[in-house]
């Protein structure tokens, strides 16, 4: 299958990208920084490709199966971090966020099975649903990049060591508005995303809350990054706590992808 | 003989300053050495450098040793102090040599502080007065704008020059590691004292502002609020401001500690976690050690600061090595510009030869054809384009190429000796 070719492709421009990119992070040259950035940029393409060839090999939009979903939020976050690494300038993003990518990226099932999912729940809203959450996954990846880098910075200040990871990092208070802006930017699309399949799932099984792994755990997340969100704008939780709510949150996010992946549910295998 | 780029000259490095000083000159002073140097005839370009730490002449001689050997006579001359006791402090490089220390002196990267950012402004200052006197050619005109070139790169693409080698300005930089920008970042100065002043004035010269300095007598805060442009605040009020400002200069003589724990820790809850940054340069120190402790507060005593001076020193050194690599590569580019301006004026010369022959037989032809159509003009107008153009390319192709294998001085003298073109040696680097 030409998809999986493209995608292959691309998953090894990302692992390309990313060893340059830690190059770049402990060594200290400004090559292996355009080698990582242009071998990000050439996985993406290749990524869209992936992306679009098996939609039209499908004839619908490739966002079914959880290998498929994985693969769209990758694609997202590796869309975010091109973006936040031109207006952050922060050049050392790409070092932070690849991992992440190439991690799920590999964990992604290669089976890419078909989705079990009910003719009832077959409809445009569906596309929506998936479509939303996806992007604002996609910028939780970054969140927890940015969480990621923010504690090591602290740590280094608080140490009072200076080591390459201080020189390289930019400040707290960029790292810190990276982390609000993407958590601001993730959370609306991933609560439209989830009140849409909350609703269809109302309307289909008759249950908002119709038992199922994906949705219970996707819940959780929200309330996770709800909480995390209501923090910092009411009570100004800035910082460390910020950060490791960050990291905690995208570790549930995490586990939900895991059960959608272990647990048979209403979203399929 | 063949007139090549050099610099001979004194440093840090080679010379104790007892030796440099007696040769150090001020710019009238170099005028005059430059412009006797020149009347000498002893090179073609030159260039002298003179700062507290090396007196160097840059130029292009066909005898570098002897333009050398002028060169600090004359500089010498001024003290009254003569060759022998200079020639054993001297270093002399020729060629790439010369090229490779040119390009490392104005990147600052052979400075006694590595980094140091006055040096290019030197080098700048020493090229502008050698154009002054009219001792700059093609080749140190070349060489020189290359050398800003490398510094600027150097300067943006490394952090060789950036990183703070001062605990002041160490301090300043370690607020933007945690701010980021300093604009608006308000500043408390407790107490007084040359470093907590000086690094008070960097950071607002930073963009943070206001100041409030507080001293134990109010007097003593006024007088230096007004120097600083600061607000004089009571001492009593040091833990109440300290919840409004971002950053605390702490320095005075008290013998125990002036900001405590449970001081910050209730300014922290009145600041909503925002960080707060503190600076303590007080012997015996200001600030509580377990004050770091706490969640977005930054504790920097005198030792940390020294300790985060010595990691950035040794960061330079790491930068460093990667800007000596990124000279590497300029040297590289400038010797194979160099042969291209070795080969550049036979080429022009060349052409104008054939452009000489082509214009005189063409207009002789056309005294011959008095009648000739303006379209006939115009093909023997063309013809003879095309035969001299045809006739121009091999010897062209061939300097070109010759220049890029380090030939270009033996092809230049055979095509102007086939072509008979006449090179006067004053041209020759045209």
């Amino acid at each position: 299958m030409i998809n999986a070719v493209l995608y292959d492709i691309a998953l090894t421009a990302y692992i390309v990208a990313m060893v340059a990119a830690l190059g770049h992070l402990l060594g200290r040259r400004e090559g292996w920084w355009r080698l990582a950035l242009l071998f990000t940029q050439a996985g993406w393409l290749f990524h869209t490709l992936a992306i679009g060839v098996r939609g039209v090999e499908l004839g619908r939009l490739p966002l079914l199966t959880l290998s498929e979903l994985v693969s769209v939020v990758i694609w997202g976050a590796v869309l975010l971090e091109l973006w936040a690494e031109r207006v952050y300038r922060v050049k050392v993003l790409g070092a932070f966020v690849l991992p992440v990518v190439v991690g799920l990226g590999l964990a992604l099932p290669t089976g890419l099975r078909a989705l079990a999912l009910e003719p009832a729940i077959r409809s445009a809203w569906i596309w929506i649903h998936a479509a939303l959450a996806l992007l604002g996954l996609a910028a939780l990846v970054l969140n927890f990049a940015g969480a990621v880098m923010y504690l090591l910075q602290e740590h280094q200040l608080k140490a009072k060591r200076p080591g390459t990871i201080y020189y390289r990092l930019p400040s707290l208070e960029t790292l810190d508005r990276l982390s609000y802006r993407t958590l601001t930017l993730g959370f609306p699309f991933l609560t439209a995303g989830l009140v849409l399949g909350a609703l269809w799932a109302g309307a289909a099984w008759g249950s908002v809350l119709a038992f199922d792994p994906l949705a219970l755990s996707s819940v959780l997340m929200w309330l996770v990054y709800a909480a995390i969100l209501a923090g910092r704008v009411v009570g100004r939780w800035h910082g460390r706590r910020a950060a490791y709510l960050a990291i905690a949150g995208f570790c549930v996010l995490l586990l939900t992808l895991g059960a959608g992946v272990l647990l048979q549910g209403r979203h399929g295998s | 003989m063949t007139p090549t780029v050099f610099v001979a000259g004194m440093s840090h490095r080679t010379a104790p300053v007892e030796v440099r000083e007696q040769l150090a000159l001020e710019d009238d002073k170099l005028r005059e050495v430059v412009a006797a140097l020149a009347a000498q005839g002893i090179a073609a370009e030159l260039m002298i450098l003179s700062t507290c730490n090396r007196v160097e002449v840059y130029g292009v001689a066909e005898a570098p040793g002897e333009a050398r050997a002028a060169a600090f006579r004359q500089l010498g001359a001024h003290r009254g102090v003569g060759l022998p006791s200079i020639e054993p402090h001297l270093y002399a490089h020729s060629g790439e040599e010369a090229v490779r220390h040119a390009f490392r002196v104005a990147a600052s990267l052979d400075s006694l502080v590595i980094g140091e950012p006055q040096i290019l402004g030197q080098v700048k200052d020493a090229f502008a007065l050698a154009q002054s006197c009219q001792t700059v050619g093609p080749v140190l005109n070349a060489l020189m704008s290359q050398a800003f070139r490398v510094a600027k790169r150097v300067r943006t693409e490394t952090e060789v020059g950036r990183l703070a080698v001062s605990v002041s300005s160490t301090a300043v930089e370690l607020a933007r590691k945690i701010f980021g920008r300093l604009d608006g970042k308000a500043v408390l100065l407790v107490g007084a004292g040359e470093m907590a002043e000086l690094a008070a004035r960097l950071l607002m010269e930073a963009g943070a502002m206001p100041l409030y300095v507080a001293n134990r007598t109010l007097a003593r805060a006024r007088e230096l609020a007004a120097t600083l442009a600061g607000i004089a605040v009571p001492f009593e009020q040091t833990a109440t401001v300290m919840a409004e400002v971002d950053i605390v200069i702490a320095c005075t003589a008290a013998p125990e500690p002036v900001v405590r724990v449970t001081e910050v820790r209730a300014a922290l809850a009145a600041r909503r976690s925002r960080p707060l940054f503190l600076i303590d340069l007080g012997v015996p120190r200001n600030v509580e050690a377990a004050v770091n402790a706490l969640d977005g507060v930054f504790a920097y005593d005198v030792d940390d600061l020294e300790q985060v001076v010595e990691s950035n020193r040794r960061e330079r050194q790491r930068e460093a090595r990667r800007a000596e690599i990124m000279v590497e590569g300029e040297v590289g580019r400038f010797l194979r510009r160099l042969q291209d301006v070795e080969v550049v004026p036979t080429i022009v010369s060349l052409k104008e030869k054939l452009e000489a022959i082509r214009r005189g037989e063409l207009d002789k032809a056309l005294a011959r054809l008095p009648g000739a159509s303006a379209e006939m003009r115009a093909v023997l107008e063309a013809l003879s384009q095309a035969i001299v153009n045809k006739v121009l390319h091999a010897p062209v192709v061939k300097l070109r190429d010759s220049s890029r294998d380090g030939h270009g001085r033996r092809w230049t003298e055979v095509v102007s000796e086939i072509f008979g073109l006449r090179r006067p040696p004053d041209e020759r680097d045209r």
